[in-house]
């Protein structure tokens, strides 16, 4: 499979409270339809990691911050930050990539059906049974007129899964999307995610502190090590292969 | 090198903004209490600046416009007597300066004899000479043409004890040949000139009739009359005064130099004038300042609550960044969402204005006991107050639009 992700000295740094925190990405190779987990405790920067693959984050630095999506050409995405372009790194965040935020990130105004159909309206798909299909298969169905506001937690993670993969993205990224789920609920889920990526053939990379679950659905854990350096002030979190 | 727009570029970009218009009424709607809220506080600011022009618009204009043209500020005064050609009362006429001028045949008052047949005696009246845009009977609408019509001061008609419409006995006196004689004329009375604008006896007739009385009485035949006399032409008719007004106040002083200038001598109420444009600028002033501290206030008010709404609206904006967005499509949406806040408030405000204007002028005309409207705007005030809105709202959202659009669409993921 060739590859989707391709980073290199990838930093990004911050001022958390009084100390620095800093996430360094040596080397990572991701590949088509690889199911990648970022594993670690809170803090470490996983969620960071995610935003930046997201291409909603900017590195500060970076040898190479390549993406290429399926049947697509090599994106040079460290040089469309460089360069401030906002409206491509939009287009294709719009078109190739799903993000489920671990609290949804549904917006509250809009139906659930609205909400999944958004992705698509404005990538100006056709607005078919697309929606129903991938609700029934979620177990969301009869959820789909209901405002966000009014679902339980699960449904809304089921509704966050949907919405990300409605317009069909070369790569699904998920940030703790079970974190606020029981543990019987947040399998469920997943197993009926984990099927529909494959089926899909999309690449996802799910960041999660559930070391049991993670290790339980057969996913390639990244490896995380953290340092402390500069006598305690900077928290330095890498992420390698 | 032109650029060109693909249409297909165009049609996503229309349907990005389709798609944004509809979000933003969705979320304004959804939101219906906060944006409720928004909608009275911008009403609330906006309605009583309105009900504040509105009554400068109305009763302060219309009474500082009431002391600015009324006739007797604006009356320049020939002193003495002159010797005026009709030529150069044409040429004064002619001054952009110049609201009205009508010859008087004397320098005092020129009089004639009234009698009506329900008054017990006869009234001698003073006789002015009137055309159409007198001054002094701004208030009337006719203007008495010919021989037989008159336009009663309302000191006059009470004392006759005439009204509109009545026929009333005028005569002339004088004596010719020895012998003492008598004219009578029928006048018709045209109407009633209100006692707040001449307050003395006063009989406005046309300037052929005050000539015609005085041909009579300096011995002269009017044969147009039937009165007999003398039947030697008159040589070119010089008048020993005028009647003459500015078009307003602030024309008098310059006016009235330019006639001493002339040899002619005059006199204005000068002092008056000075306290009255006095009063007017004052007020304008006062009026100015309310103006500007009232519309900076209401946009700040209405900035700050916009720009807080852009604050508030941060995590739903990044989560439309995420989704593909791009960010100058999201300038579009709290512009859009000030723009319903700007028009319903506006709206609002416009409804409160016209109640208060109602009843501002139902309950407070009869305690002031005048006839005027109190509070009153015109169409384009009400547009004015629109366009000020909106471009205030506008101008808050584009600026905190574009610090939204500016941020990263990672920031404010995690709260939502």
């Amino acid at each position: 499979m060739s590859v989707i992700y391709s980073l290199k000295n990838v930093v990004k740094s911050r001022l958390v409270g009084e100390a620095g925190f800093r996430l360094n990405v040596p080397s990572i190779e991701i590949h088509e339809q690889e199911n990648i987990a970022l594993v670690g405790h809170s803090g470490c920067g996983k969620s960071t990691l995610l935003d930046i693959l997201a291409l909603a984050l900017h590195p500060d630095s970076q040898d190479e911050f390549l993406l290429t999506p399926k049947k697509q050409d090599t994106i040079d995405a460290g040089f469309l930050w460089k360069k401030k372009k906002q409206n491509r790194l939009s287009k294709i965040r719009k078109q190739h990539i799903g993000y489920v935020l671990q609290q949804g990130g549904l917006l509250p105004y809009l139906t659930v059906r609205e909400n999944i159909e958004l992705p698509r309206k404005l990538m100006n798909l056709p607005q078919d049974d697309s929606t129903r299909c991938m609700a029934r298969v979620m177990g969301i169905e009869r959820q789909l007129d209901k405002l966000p506001g009014l679902l339980s937690a699960g449904e809304r993670q089921r509704v966050a899964f949907t919405r990300a993969l409605s317009h069909r993205p070369s790569i699904l990224l998920a940030d703790e999307p079970t974190a606020s789920l029981d543990p019987i609920t947040a399998r469920k889920i997943m197993a009926v995610v984990m099927e529909l990526v494959k089926g899909l053939k999309i690449t996802m990379i799910t960041a999660s502190h559930d070391w049991a679950h993670i290790y339980k659905m057969d996913l390639r854990v990244l490896k995380q090590e953290a340092e402390v350096l500069d006598n305690g002030n900077l928290y330095q979190s890498t992420f390698t292969d | 090198m032109a650029t060109c727009i693909s249409p297909l570029s165009l049609i996503n970009g229309m349907s990005q903004f389709k798609n944004i218009l509809s979000l933003s009424f969705r979320d304004y709607s959804h939101e219906w209490r906060m944006s409720g809220c928004f909608v009275l506080a911008l009403a609330s600011v906006l309605a009583p600046m309105m009900i504040l022009f509105g009554l400068k618009f109305g009763i302060v204009s219309s009474m500082v416009n009431d002391l600015v043209e009324n006739p007797d500020n604006r009356e320049i005064k020939a002193i003495g007597s002159g010797s005026y050609t009709e030529a150069w009362l044409d040429e004064l006429s002619a001054r952009k300066d110049v609201a009205f001028i009508i010859p008087k045949t004397r320098a005092l008052a020129a009089t004639i004899q009234l009698k009506s047949k329900t008054a017990g005696r006869i009234y001698s009246t003073e006789l002015l000479a009137t055309a159409a845009g007198d001054p002094l009977l701004r208030e009337v609408s006719q203007t008495p043409r010919g021989f037989n019509s008159v336009i009663l001061s309302e000191e006059i008609a009470t004392k006759l004890n005439v009204t509109k419409g009545d026929i009333i006995d005028g005569s002339l006196a004088r004596q010719f040949r020895g012998k003492r004689e008598r004219v009578h004329i029928d006048l018709k009375v045209l109407d009633i000139a209100p006692g707040h604008v001449v307050s003395r006896k006063v009989a406005f007739v046309s300037l052929d009739l005050l000539l015609a009385s005085e041909s009579f009485k300096d011995g002269r035949a009017v044969p147009k009359l039937g009165w007999n006399g003398d039947s030697e032409p008159l040589s070119k008719r010089k008048y020993p005064s005028f009647r003459l007004y500015a078009q307003s106040i602030y024309e008098v002083e310059q006016l009235v130099d330019d006639l001493n200038q002339q040899g002619v001598e005059v006199k204005a109420n000068l002092a008056q004038i000075k306290t009255v444009q006095s009063i007017d600028q004052n007020l304008t002033i006062i009026f100015w300042i309310i103006a500007c501290v009232g519309a900076v206030g209401f946009s700040f008010s209405l900035g700050a609550s916009l720009w807080a709404n852009v604050d508030r609206k941060h995590k739903e904006l990044s989560i439309l960044r995420l989704v593909g967005f791009q960010g100058g499509k999201i300038i579009l949406f709290p512009v859009l969402q000030s723009m319903y806040t700007g028009i319903l408030g506006w709206l609002l405000a416009v409804l409160i204005y016209l109640m208060a204007e109602q009843s501002i002028n139902q309950i407070l005309a009869p305690n002031l006991q005048i006839e005027r409207v109190i509070c009153y705007l015109l169409p384009e005030h009400f547009f004015w107050a629109l366009g000020l809105t909106i471009s205030v709202a506008a101008g808050a959202a584009i600026l905190g639009g574009v610090r939204a659009s500016r941020i990263e669409p990672s920031d404010g993921l995690r709260d939502i």
